[in-house]
């Protein structure tokens, strides 16, 4: 009697891991299907030149997944930093990059470029 | 040009001394828990430091190559790998070295913990070093350059030093077993540091899903201010972390505090050893 118990207490126990797994699987495939869904994101430019950002402000759509290329027009490296968007990479001379920022909430982001921080300012304006 | 140049060579050095402090003084306290083979092999660090270099040398020379894969976003994909296998080395130190297998085969214990340690700081030479190495030859390719950015990656990168020195013999001079306490901690908030920056990187590729921002201390500790930025080195302190990287934060943090080695170091063992 008692081990029946037990056993029934014990599938009881094994069904509810198995709820938390599939829980944790299910919301975890969601997330991910929700980041491909919106994988489409907006692709905006944005050129350094003589250690300056231009635009020196970029506008973006609120709420919404924007792909930042960003092409290095002079020959010396820069790194693309933002406190407030949390990024930071480093840019080769003449090349160009990719960073995935946002979806943002509306308001202003500045950046920066870290190697030339005087010249090189800039800031992302969700709307 | 001068300031900037010695902020950014501090920040990124004292990263690397952090981590390499913390592990030679627990190099030291492994001698007292386990015997003289660690101290034998201390030289490790000359190891880790001329092929942490060199890393650095050749990471930062195909940097730009590297940033055009997997459609631009090269540099996120492989600099999250590099992080991974350092949080890998720095689990299999606080986890498998103090297991009970090499309880009789203490010159394997040292083996394994000496490969380690050479691979996290080459590593985080690697890292830090390439970026280093990137700025200083950009910036110095305009001659008028040259001078102040050099005197001020001298400066920075010897304040840099000079604070791991000053923590290796501050944690040296604790008792054993709180140098031991500290250094885990410490070693704790470097994995920690290490799992958010992953997450940071692959979601700035698009590789991990968006998550909404946890807490935002901007405005009680904004990250470009000095308190802010020593912090962000120390500990990765940042003012808006997505809720995936204060998760994975959190999570790599508990790893190492529920890891043995964590235990060896809070009841007292350690004390009773040095005692025989």
């Amino acid at each position: 009697m008692r081990v029946e118990v037990l056993l029934e207490l014990n599938l009881e126990r094994r069904n509810k891991m198995k709820n938390y797994i599939a829980t944790i699987l299910m919301s975890l495939s969601l997330l991910f299907v929700s980041s491909l869904a919106s994988a489409a994101a907006v692709e905006i430019e944005l050129v350094i030149k003589d250690h300056l950002f231009f635009p020196a402000e970029v506008e973006v759509p609120a709420g919404q997944k924007v792909k930042l290329r960003i092409i290095n027009q002079d020959p010396t490296p820069e790194e693309f930093e933002s406190y407030e968007l949390n990024r930071e990479k480093v840019i080769a001379g003449n090349r160009q990059t990719v960073i995935f920022i946002g979806p943002l909430s509306p308001g202003e982001y500045p950046f920066f470029g870290e190697f030339y921080p005087k010249t090189a300012q800039g800031k992302v304006i969700a709307k | 040009m001068f300031i900037n140049s010695v902020i950014l060579l501090l920040q990124e050095i004292l990263e690397a001394a952090l981590l390499i402090s913390v592990l030679l003084v627990i190099t030291n306290l492994f001698h007292d828990i386990w015997g003289r083979s660690f101290v034998l092999r201390k030289t490790w660090i000359f190891y880790a430091l001329i092929l942490g270099c060199a890393g650095a040398w050749l990471y930062a020379l195909v940097t730009p190559t590297v940033s055009e894969w997997f459609d631009y976003v090269g540099q996120e994909v492989v600099n999250s790998l590099i992080h991974l296998v350092s949080l890998g080395f720095l689990i299999l130190l606080s986890w498998v070295a103090p297991s009970n297998y090499f309880s009789d085969k203490t010159s394997q214990r040292a083996q394994l913990v000496i490969a380690s340690m050479v691979v996290i700081v080459l590593l985080a030479l690697v890292r830090e070093g390439s970026e280093i190495l990137l700025y200083l030859g950009g910036v110095t390719s305009q001659s008028e350059n040259v001078v102040p950015v050099l005197s001020g990656a001298v400066i920075g990168a010897g304040i840099g030093l000079s604070c791991g020195v000053i923590l290796y013999y501050g944690l040296t001079s604790l008792s054993h077993t709180w140098a031991f306490r500290v250094c885990l901690l410490l070693l704790a908030f470097v994995c920690g540091n290490i799992a958010s920056q992953i997450v940071m990187l692959l979601t700035q590729a698009d590789w991990l899903p968006y998550t909404a921002i946890a807490w935002d201390t901007a405005g009680l500790l904004p990250e470009n201010s000095i308190t802010g930025r020593l912090l962000y080195a120390l500990i990765g302190y940042e003012a808006t972390p997505s809720i995936l990287q204060a998760v994975c934060y959190g999570l790599a943090m508990l790893i190492i505090i529920f890891g043995p080695l964590f235990r060896l170091a809070w009841p007292g063992i350690l004390a009773k050893n040095v005692e025989q």
